[in-house]
This record gives structure tokens, C-alpha cells and sequence, in this order.
């Protein structure tokens, strides 16, 4: 039980790796703050995870003793994201560990200079801003406890180019920044702030995710060819799984991994190492 | 819904006093963080609509938006063991932030039971309160619960400024300044015991009393089941040996705490009645370093935990705490009212021997039938040519020395020394001086070492209270007493060979007088196998060996020589002997180190600092492998500038705690860059073979971390003290249950989780000054055996640094004046016990009981010497005139010695002492003086003469 009376939040809970990583959270002992937008939004071209979703998560992460509390909240609120976190704190009295997953992946598919202004905006608002509005609630409450662990769910998108997705590339390049400067500004007061950068995650139907998938859509082309693109590029010629994700998360989560701070960890089969 | 087990009498708010202003505990139970939770196991279908509409009616409008009310639907059963842990982190979660407040959760199960879990800062809600809102949720009693329920009682805390106690010594915490939210520890099974709620507050104020070594403590304790509500705060107790059990619950049962009580208190006892149906916890986190919780049901006593801040107390301490508190309690309610509590024991016996255990380490099995000289034999035998001394006065090898020693020990024979007799010995530091030493031992007799610069009545009392048949000595004049033969070394030669005894390892190898409380030296008798054990048990874990050289620095009247002497020549190294004036010139002595590629230094932390200034003045160049300390407490600190030359992987640091009464060491400790941190008291664990203990007056042992007096026992300790019988069956006693002897050695000290040792110091007035034990009272006696000395008082003054301590005396004079004191002084006792300085008042100041009021003795550098006579002027006619050079030298002196300072006083006997010499001979170097050496001031003792002999040697250069 690596994160016995921790309390984690996780945003973009509903499924996929918000999933995968609050269930092992509370495999490991954590109580649960689970957040997701819970609906479809104006110019994401894929449906996003629901009310429903984020339930079954609250559900399989009690299965394992967790107490769980949930919202539906948009990150690009601040408002809603602040209001999220007092009713944490009340509840729970502190959040040990925050994990910055909410994001999208398109609007995408386009050069630079076909990008619109909107499509720009909203990239960047959920996968950089949306990041920094809840670190920016929840450091207070952590640097009251000289504790905490910032997990920024990236991207191997944060550390090298793909073409077509400079949106979704620049956001993740920022919160890669965003993570070595947060980490220099909380190292003192022992909070730590880390990034995670998976490479392509298989669509697993246990997490619902459709990542690929809908990488594959916006790129126009057929999922099963791009799967064997990706496990083409990959050294370890496999996909990652969830799991190999959250697994690395648990551990930046944990005490563990104490002395770990404005690190990027990759999970990516050695995709970036070449 | 049912509440099981629900008091039926129990009608919300309406006929229930309101307690009084305070609440029903101290302050320090009031703070921030104090919470309290109640969970109750509801059954029955629960309505969660009916209960948050009871408690927003209930409790929403009295706190307002600090209330919380939760659901949590969980898909086990209740009686599932994920249950109980989330129940549990449920009623342990506290709401640290900034203002009080009130949480409900409701956990169902899918089984339609529910438990209730309620969150509550004390000043909110009481216990009663809480219950009462439990019932309005459970839709028992009232339906409509008035808010008044659940009304504050007390205005909500006002952030008060942090007044965190100092953390108690006792609480081993590592410090640290961040806030700590570490929940209660609870004992998984813990069996009730006999007992009343007073039994346990007494048990721990008696407790408390022990660990922190006072006879009155202050406990926080908020009202006991039964009593008046509010009636909790501050208790004072009186615990004290003398006291009856009956007293002192008598004392709780009696004295009311007091409310309003100011301080800050270490420990506080929280008693709550275990009532059916109901989960108490009545603190979630600390807000005193250690808070013992207990359940009280009917007359039987259930620890349920403690709650410690970690940053004063370590869990583990706590622990260990709550478990004394219970023995203790077992004890108090099982006595007669009429026991006095110095019967009472602290300890649980498993627990003492687990301690005992832990302060002992095992030694290797040692050769019954050999002694010193044979260990030195032995290398004689197998390595004849290798070096055994270097001196002054020659080389010897082993074979040599073997042969050497072997016919000096048939002339004292020859020279009716018998086995079993004393023979004093009082050489200077030569390569003679080990060969003598290792004849008497060859001859079957003891040595008792003499230092040549010791008074004359010093060395005459030593030989008389030895009876010492025979003195080897170059002094001329040497004081014996009648029909104590006086022999020169030289004398020692031509005699024939006689069969030399043979030498039982219990058989006395040397007699080494120490300081004595009763103003007289004793004598401490070591046989031989406690030196062999000494060698076994350090042999190996400092790898010594031929390959080393090692010093002999210090007189062999300091039982660190024994270490030298007998540590190098029984493992076949290589022992230099440092003359008497080099070792009081750290230039010089780091030349001979150099020079003679020394790899073992023995050495004071004293010394030692001002050889580390001569090492960092002659960058360097050292090949010692280890440095032993000894003689008195280290500060690492002073290591930080070694460490930078000379890393631990090429010279070993080693800090060995150690009494002449023990043989010489008795814990060691390797002392690294990491500790040259702040300062530590830790002087390591045991010797293999030797065993530490820290116990209280009575010899039982103390808990882990309580300050006591160290017992020192196993291999080392000494035989007795000669003819002095009385003293002897006080210091050394002998363990009835053990069977193990132990030298009581009135240090202070605590023993660590590991086994290891802090040493704190001495439990009487006995000091170390630069190696030397020194009784105090011994001086005080001296001064006040002088004619002119009406009252006297002595005390050493440490200043800002060990190095610069110095024994200072206050004396109210009859007539004449301090130098005439101080001269006659120095007749009596060695340079070493003599006060620096001796400052003459009109009466020492007392304190309101009589005694010395020591807070309340001037300094003694600008100290006025208001005595009968007038002290004498530092320029008073037919002084030296003083110009120039003289000028800077007087100047100098007067900032090393004492202001009033003439250029004709005598250096030594203005209190100068060697290190006092360093200082000042550093000082005129900085100053531009051609060089002078301590030589030089030993011939030259005035500051007139000195000045004169560094103008004639400016003149020639």
C-alpha cells in the first residue's frame, strides 16, 4: 500500500489513463478526488468521457476501499476549478497528490498556418492552461503540509514534434516547461512537480480509451493502420499499455520517489531515445 | 434507522447543562488541530434524505459553511474489512486549514448498514454534542433538533501564536520545522487493565517525573469521566520518591487542574469513558508533544493510543512512553496506599532486560592465563627486530626492549619488589620510562605511575596511600616517605638473574590515582586482563597492527598513556616517545609526526585543536590512518577544517568515551563529516566485551532516551580503589540479579534506540579540563586549607569553546593577597588543578537556601580584587619600565592571563597553562615577533623577559 492515507486528485477521470490511474491509486490505499468535464466539447471532432464514465470509475475505485468524491468540472473554469478544490479540501482536509491528465487531442490534423485562432485557444486552454489553474489551487494546501506530488500527464508530444499536431505539441512542450519551472518554485517547501510522458497508448476497452483511435481519425487514417505505424516506430515494437502508465505514476505519487522532482519520466518503449 | 445501543434518555439538548466557558479541557487540548470524531454503526435502511436534512436543520446554521455532510455508497458489505479501514481513515482524517470545522460522513454499505462518522473541532461540538447530533442524524430523539444542539460552546480558536514547549530531551525527535499531521498511533489489541481514570493520570504524571528527572510536572488533562464538566486544565503533581501511591492519587484525585493555566505543557492524558455502540477518538493530531490516550470502562483502564508531534517526539519514544505508563499504572493500583513510589518501578522487566541487552556487546573469549608482558613477549619472540621505541634517549627493538626490561625486572627482584607489590615509577617521557613500566609487570608487581612534574606532596600522599615498596626515578629529590626505596634506573643494572614469577591475568598490572570527591586522590587498581580485554576488543575493528607507528604524548599518570603504550606494543607497532616540551608545542609535535610517519594519534579534542591549527599552518603533510579521542567530550564540529584536508577513507576518526575506573575506553564511536554538523553528544556503542547502561539512583535501568547515570560494566572494570573500601562498595556494585559487576561512573548520559550513548555531562561537580578529571571540591578543599582563605568556591569556566576552558576560584581572604594564595596552591596541587584565575571577594554570593549562587559570580577577566590587601600593581614601582616591544608582549599576555598582569609576573603561576601558551605565542607571531617556542617561554616566564628576548633576537635577524 505505497499511498496509504493519501488523498490524489485526478482530473479527466472518466476513462483512459484517468482511469487506469485512480483505480491503482486506490489499489495502493489513496482516497479519491476524480474530476472530469463529463460531456462533449465544441470543437473536439470525438466524443469526450461522460458523467456516467466518471462514475464507473468512483465505483471501481471503492470496490477497493477508496473514498471517492467526484465532479463534473471544466479546467478551463476557473471558478469551477476552484470551487472543486475547497470542496476537496473540506471533504478530505488536504490532496497529497495531484494529476494534471485532462486534455484533448484534436482539433489536429493541420499545418501550422491552416490552424485557426479558436482551434489554437482551445488546445492550449485545456492541456497547458487547464494544468496550471489546478496547480495554482492546490499548491496552497500542499505547501501547508511541506508535501505534495504534481504529476503532469504529458507526452512524449512534450519532448519531440509530430507532424500535424503543432497545437497539441506546443501545449505539451509547455507543460513540460511548466513542470521544470513549478518544481524550482515548490522544491523548498517539498512539493514536487514531475511529468509523465507516455508514447501511443493502446485503446484499452477496461479504461475505455480511445486516444489512437482518435489520433487515427484526425489524421484520416484507418486505426489499424496506424497502430502498426506506431508498434513500427517503437524500439520495444509494442504499444504501451495503461497500466505501464499509471504504474509510473504510483511511483511518482509515492514517497518513493522523494527525492524525484522536475524530472520527465517517458513511457514509451524507447520511442524518443532514438 | 436504528442506532444500536442508542441511550434512550438521551433527548438532544434539552436538559443538559451547558457546560461553562473553557469547555471541558485546557487550552492546550483547544488549540488548532484538536479534533475529536465519533463513528456509531447504524442499521436498518438508512434515509440519507432524512439525515442531511437533519443535519443542515441541525448543524448548518451554528457552523455555518465550516460544515460538511458526505455520503459515501460503498459496494461491500459492513462487515468487510475494507470497511473498517475506510471508517477508520474516516474518523482519523482532521481538517487542518484555517478555521474550525464539522464533518459528516455517511458510509453505507450493501447491506444496508451504515456508519455515521462525525468530525468536530473540541470547541465546536463536545462529546456530548456530537453524540446528540449522531442521534438527530440516526432520526433517533428528536426529529427536529433545535440548532442549540449543536451550538458552539466556545467561541471557535483564535490562531494564537505558536508557544510549541521545547521538545523534551527525552523525545530522540530529529527536530525540524515543518508541521506534522501525524495521526494517532493505535495499538492493534490492547488488554484492559485494572484501573481508575486517576490511576492513569497519576501513572503518567509519575512517569513524566521520572523521564524528565524532577520530582513536580505539569500535565494537561481535561475533565475525567464523572467529573464536572470543565473541571479539565492544567495539573501540577508532586512525585517525588518519598511520596505515598496514596499521596499522589490523592494529588489528582484532589487538586483542580487549573483552567486558566499558562505554559506549555510536555504531556497531556486524555481519560474518556468507552460507552457501547460508539468509536471515540478524542484528538486527531498533536497539539502538545505527546498526548496518551485512554478509555476508561467501569474500573478497567484500555491504552487506545498516543499522538505525538513528531517534531518533539518520536513515535517510537512514545510508544516506549504509554508502555511505562501502563506498567506504572499496573503498579499503582495493585500497592498499598502506604508504598512510597520510589518502590515503584518504570520499567517493565522484559522491557529493562531488552535495554540492558541493548547496551551490551560481546566481546571475544579471552586467554585466561596471560598478561601484558606476554602480549609484548609474544612480538618479541616472533618480530626480535623490529622497532618497539623510538625516543630521545634511543631506539629499542622488541628484542631489546624484551631483554631490557627482562633484567631490570631481575634487579627489582634483587631489590625485594615482590609479586604482588606496588612500585612507583616517576621518569619523564622516555624510552626508560616503558622499559621500567614492562620490568615491574615482568617482575609480577604493579607500576604506579609518578609524573615527575607533579607537587611534592602529590607524589609523597600517592606513595604513601600505595605503600609503594620502591620508587624508580631520576629525581634527585624525590619526596618518598620513610622506608620507600629510592632507586635510580641506572641503579638497575649488573644483578643476577632471579626466576621471575609467574603472573595471573587477575593480578594487578598498575595503580592510577585519580581526582576524589573527598578532596583526596584514589587510587584505582587494573589487572592485566582487563588491558588484554581492551586489546581484544579493539584490535580488530581498528586494525591495529606492526604496520603502525604510534605516540606516546601523554604522562603516564593519565590512563590514556596505558592505551598508548600497551595498544602499540601488544599489537607489534612501533611507539615513539614525544619529550615533555614537545608536546606542549603543537609546531613542533606536527614536525615529529611528520618526521617519524606516526599513523596512530591518541590525543584530547583540547590538544588537538591546536594541532589542527599547526596542520593547517604547515599545510598538511600528516600520514596518520587513525586519531583516537579521549579524555573529554568532542565537539565534531572543531573537525570540519580536518575533514577537508584529511577525508575519513585516509584517516580514521574515532571519539572513545572512557574512565580510568573502566580501563582506560568504554564506548567508541567513528566520527564523520556528517555529525562535524551540529554538535552531537553520541559517544557510541559499548566496547566488545564492556556494557553501558543508563540507570536511576537506585541502579534500575532507564527507559531509551531518559537522561541517568551511565554504568559502566563487563571487561574493563577496574578491581577496586586501594584502601578505600567504602568508596569501592559505592561505585562498584555488584548486580544481585545479574551477577555482573558495574561501575557507577557519575557521568550522565542517555542511551540511544540503537544501543549507542550520549554522554551529557557529569552528575556531580566533578569537570574535565583538558583530559583531566577534576573534583571541584578537591580544589575548593585545597584553597580552603590555606591559612588566608576564608571561604572559597571553584568552577570551570568553559567560555565559547572547550579549548579556552579554565578552572576559576573565588576566595574571601583573611589577609594577603591572591598571587600568595595561588603560589601556595600551586605547591599543592598539579598544574592541571591549579584556578587560572583566583578572584578575591568580599563574600560569595549565596542563593535564598545557602548555597553558592553561582549565576551570581562576576567574570573573573575584569573581576576587581577587593581584598584585605591591596592586589598587586601591575606597574607598581620596581616593575620593569615598559616600552616598546615589552609593551605588545604585556599587552598580549593581558589578554590571555588577566588584565592586572605586570611584566614581572610569572606566566605559570599568573594561571598560564600550555594551551594558554599556544594562544599567546600564536598571538605575538601574528603580531610580527620573531618566533619564540613554548621552550622558550618555559625559560623565559615573564613577559619583560620575553619581550627582552625577542627584541635581542630581532636585533640578530
Amino acid at each position: 500500500m505505497r499511498l496509504k492515507n493519501k488523498v490524489a486528485l485526478v482530473t479527466g477521470a472518466a476513462r483512459g489513463l484517468g482511469r487506469s490511474c485512480a483505480v491503482r491509486f486506490a489499489e495502493e490505499g489513496a482516497d479519491l478526488v476524480l474530476m472530469d468535464l463529463g460531456t462533449d466539447l465544441p470543437g473536439v471532432p470525438y466524443p469526450l468521457g461522460t458523467a456516467g464514465q466518471l462514475e464507473h470509475t468512483a465505483d471501481l475505485c471503492r470496490r477497493q476501499g477508496a473514498s471517492v468524491l467526484t465532479a463534473v468540472c471544466d479546467v478551463r473554469d476557473p471558478a469551477g476549478v476552484g470551487a472543486l478544490v475547497r470542496d476537496a479540501l473540506s471533504r478530505y482536509g488536504r490532496v497529497d497528490v495531484l494529476v494534471n491528465n485532462a486534455g484533448i487531442a484534436a482539433p489536429s490534423g493541420k499545418a501550422v498556418h491552416a490552424i485557426t485562432e479558436e482551434e489554437w485557444s482551445l488546445m492550449l486552454d485545456v492541456d497547458l492552461f487547464g494544468a496550471w489553474r489546478l496547480i495554482r489551487e492546490v499548491v496552497p494546501a500542499m505547501l501547508r503540509e511541506r508535501q505534495g506530488s504534481i504529476i503532469n500527464i504529458a507526452s512524449t508530444a512534450g519532448l519531440v514534434g509530430y507532424r500535424h499536431f503543432a497545437g497539441y505539441v506546443a501545449a505539451k512542450h509547455g507543460l513540460v516547461g511548466l513542470t521544470k519551472a513549478a518544481a524550482l518554485d515548490y522544491a523548498p517547501m517539498k512539493v514536487r512537480v514531475n511529468a509523465l510522458c507516455p508514447g501511443s497508448v493502446r485503446d484499452d476497452p477496461r479504461v475505455e480509451s480511445r486516444m489512437l483511435s482518435e489520433i487515427a481519425r484526425s489524421l484520416d487514417v484507418a486505426v489499424e493502420d496506424h497502430e502498426h505505424t506506431f508498434v513500427q516506430a517503437q524500439p520495444m515494437n509494442a504499444l504501451i499499455e495503461p497500466d505501464d502508465v499509471s504504474s509510473a505514476a504510483v511511483w511518482l505519487a509515492s514517497d518513493d520517489s522523494r527525492q524525484v522532482t522536475g524530472t520527465v519520466v517517458t513511457v514509451d518503449g524507447g520511442f524518443t531515445a532514438r | 434507522m436504528l442506532m444500536q445501543n442508542a441511550d434512550p434518555t438521551t433527548k438532544g439538548a434539552a436538559g443538559v447543562p451547558p457546560a461553562p466557558p473553557g469547555g471541558s479541557c485546557h487550552r492546550p487540548l483547544l488549540g488548532p488541530g484538536a479534533e475529536h470524531s465519533l463513528v456509531v454503526r447504524l442499521t436498518g435502511p438508512s434515509s440519507l434524505a432524512a439525515a442531511r436534512t437533519a443535519f443542515d436543520r441541525a448543524a448548518r446554521p451554528a457552523v455555518d459553511d465550516g460544515a460538511g455532510f458526505w455520503t459515501e455508497s460503498m459496494p461491500f458489505p459492513s462487515d468487510d474489512p475494507r470497511a473498517e479501514h475506510l471508517v477508520r481513515r474516516e474518523a482519523l482524517r482532521g481538517s487542518p486549514g484555517e478555521r474550525p470545522r464539522l464533518r459528516a460522513v455517511l458510509v453505507t454499505y450493501s447491506d444496508d448498514a451504515a456508519d455515521l462518522v462525525l468530525v468536530a473541532h473540541r470547541t465546536l461540538l463536545d462529546r456530548e454534542a456530537l453524540r446528540r447530533l449522531a442521534d438527530a442524524l440516526a432520526g433517533q430523539g428528536e426529529p427536529d433538533v433545535p440548532a442549540e444542539a449543536v451550538r458552539p460552546r466556545t467561541p471557535p480558536w483564535r490562531t494564537a501564536p505558536d508557544t510549541s514547549p521545547e521538545p523534551p530531551l527525552w523525545g530522540l525527535a530529529e527536530g525540524g520545522g515543518s508541521p506534522v499531521s501525524q495521526g494517532p498511533a493505535e495499538p492493534a489489541d490492547v488488554l484492559p487493565q485494572p484501573g481508575t481514570p486517576e490511576v492513569a493520570v497519576a501513572a503518567a504524571a509519575l512517569a513524566l517525573a521520572r523521564y524528565e528527572g524532577t520530582a513536580t510536572v505539569t500535565l494537561a488533562v481535561p475533565a475525567l469521566p464523572g467529573a464536572r464538566p470543565g473541571s479539565g486544565g492544567l495539573l501540577t503533581v508532586t512525585a517525588d520518591d518519598e511520596r505515598t501511591v496514596a499521596e499522589l492519587i490523592e494529588q489528582v484525585r484532589q487538586r483542580p487542574p487549573a483552567p486558566d493555566g499558562t505554559g506549555a505543557p510536555t504531556l497531556a492524558v486524555v481519560v474518556c469513558e468507552r460507552l457501547p455502540g460508539e468509536r471515540y477518538r478524542p484528538l486527531l493530531a498533536p497539539t502538545v508533544p505527546l498526548t496518551l490516550l485512554w478509555e476508561a470502562e467501569q474500573d478497567r483502564l484500555i491504552a487506545s493510543g498516543t499522538v505525538s508531534d513528531d517534531r518533539a517526539v518520536h513515535p517510537g519514544q512514545a510508544a516506549r512512553f504509554q508502555e511505562c505508563v501502563q506498567y506504572v499504572a499496573r503498579q499503582l493500583h495493585e500497592a498499598a496506599p502506604d508504598r512510597t513510589l520510589g518502590e515503584i518501578e518504570l520499567v517493565p522487566p522484559d522491557r529493562a532486560a531488552r535495554i540492558e541487552a541493548l547496551g551490551r556487546t560481546l566481546g571475544p573469549h579471552l586467554d585466561s592465563g596471560r598478561t601484558i608482558h606476554d602480549a609484548v613477549g609474544r612480538m618479541a619472540r616472533t618480530r626480535p627486530d623490529a622497532v618497539a621505541l623510538t625516543g630521545e634517549d634511543g631506539t629499542l627493538t622488541y628484542g631489546e626492549l624484551d631483554s631490557r626490561a627482562t633484567a631490570r625486572a631481575h634487579a627489582l627482584r634483587a631489590s625485594g619488589v615482590t609479586p604482588g607489590s606496588f612500585v612507583g615509577v616517576c621518569l619523564e617521557r622516555t624510552a626508560d620510562l616503558v622499559v621500567t613500566l614492562l620490568a615491574v609487570l615482568k617482575a609480577g608487581a604493579a607500576y604506579v605511575p609518578l609524573d615527575p612534574a607533579y607537587p611534592a606532596d602529590r607524589l609523597r600522599y600517592v606513595c604513601e596511600d600505595a605503600a609503594v615498596s620502591l620508587v624508580v626515578t631520576t629525581v634527585a629529590d624525590f619526596p618518598a616517605g620513610d622506608g620507600v626505596r629510592v632507586l635510580a634506573p641506572s641503579a638497575l643494572h649488573g644483578f643476577p638473574e632471579v626466576p621471575l614469577p609467574a603472573v595471573a591475568s587477575d593480578a594487578a598490572a598498575y595503580v592510577i590515582y585519580t581526582s576524589g570527591t573527598t578532596g583526596r586522590p584514589k587510587g584505582v587498581v587494573v589487572p592485566h586482563r582487563n588491558v588484554l580485554a581492551l586489546l581484544a576488543a579493539t584490535t580488530g575493528p581498528l586494525e591495529l597492527g606492526p604496520h603502525d607507528v604510534w605516540t606516546l604524548f601523554h604522562s603516564s599518570a593519565f590512563d590514556f598513556s596505558v592505551w598508548e603504550i600497551w595498544g602499540c606494543l601488544m599489537t607489534g607497532g612501533r611507539l615513539v616517545v614525544v619529550p615533555f616540551l614537545t608536546t606542549r608545542s603543537p609546531q613542533e609535535f606536527h614536525a615529529l609526526l611528520v618526521q617519524e610517519r606516526v599513523t596512530v594519534l591518541n590525543q584530547t579534542p583540547s590538544a588537538f585543536s591546536a594541532l589542527l591549527d599547526a596542520d593547517a599552518r604547515q599545510g598538511g603533510g600528516l600520514l596518520l590512518r587513525l586519531v583516537v579521542f579521549g579524555g573529554e567530550a568532542l565537539d565534531p564540529r572543531m573537525l570540519r577544517p580536518w575533514f577537508r584536508r584529511y577525508p575519513t577513507t585516509v584517516c580514521r576518526m574515532v571519539n572513545m568515551y572512557g574512565i580510568t575506573e573502566t580501563t582506560v575506553h568504554v564506548t567508541a564511536q567513528d566520527v564523520t563529516p556528517v555529525q562535524a554538523g551540529p554538535g552531537s553528544s553520541c559517544v557510541g556503542r559499548a566496547l566488545p566485551g564492556w556494557s553501558v547502561s543508563v540507570r536511576d539512583e537506585r541502579g534500575r535501568v532507564l527507559p531509551i532516551g531518559v537522561a541517568g547515570e551511565i554504568h559502566v560494566g563487563g571487561a574493563g572494570v577496574a578491581r577496586h580503589y586501594l584502601n578505600r573500601a567504602d568508596l569501592t562498595a559505592e561505585r562498584f556494585v555488584h548486580d544481585g540479579r545479574t551477577g555482573e559487576r558495574r561501575y557507577r561512573s557519575g557521568d550522565r548520559g542517555r542511551m540511544r534506540p540503537d544501543g549507542s550513548l550520549d554522554h551529557l555531562g557529569r552528575l556531580d561537580e566533578q569537570v574535565k579540563l583538558r583530559g583531566f578529571r577534576i573534583e571541584l571540591g578537591e580544589v575548593r578543599s585545597v584553597l580552603l586549607g590555606d591559612p588566608a582563605v576564608a571561604e572559597a568556591a571553584v568552577i570551570l569556566d568553559e567560555g565559547t569553546d572547550t579549548a579556552y576552558a579554565r578552572l576559576v576560584a573565588y576566595v574571601v581572604l583573611r589577609h594577603g593577597t591572591t598571587a600568595d594564595v595561588r603560589r601556595r596552591v600551586g605547591t599543592v596541587l598539579p598544574e592541571h588543578m591549579v584556578p587560572a584565575a583566583i578572584v578575591s571577594l568580599p563574600a560569595l554570593p549565596l542563593t535564598v537556601n545557602g548555597k553558592l549562587d553561582r549565576s551570581r559570580l562576576p567574570a573573573p577577566a575584569g573581576a576587581a580584587e577587593p581584598g584585605p590587601a591591596p592586589a598587586e600593581a601591575p606597574t607598581g614601582h620596581g616593575a620593569s619600565p615598559v616600552t616598546g616591544t615589552a609593551e605588545t608582549v604585556l599587552a598580549v599576555w593581558r589578554t590571555v592571563l588577566d588584565e592586572a598582569t605586570g611584566p614581572d609576573d610569572d606566566f605559570f603561576e599568573m594561571g598560564g597553562n600550555s594551551l594558554a601558551a599556544v594562544r599567546l605565542l600564536a598571538a605575538l607571531r601574528d603580531l610580527g615577533l620573531p618566533a619564540l617556542s613554548p621552550r622558550d617561554l618555559y625559560v623565559h616566564r615573564t613577559a619583560a623577559k620575553l619581550a627582552a628576548l625577542a627584541d635581542a633576537r630581532g636585533a640578530r635577524s
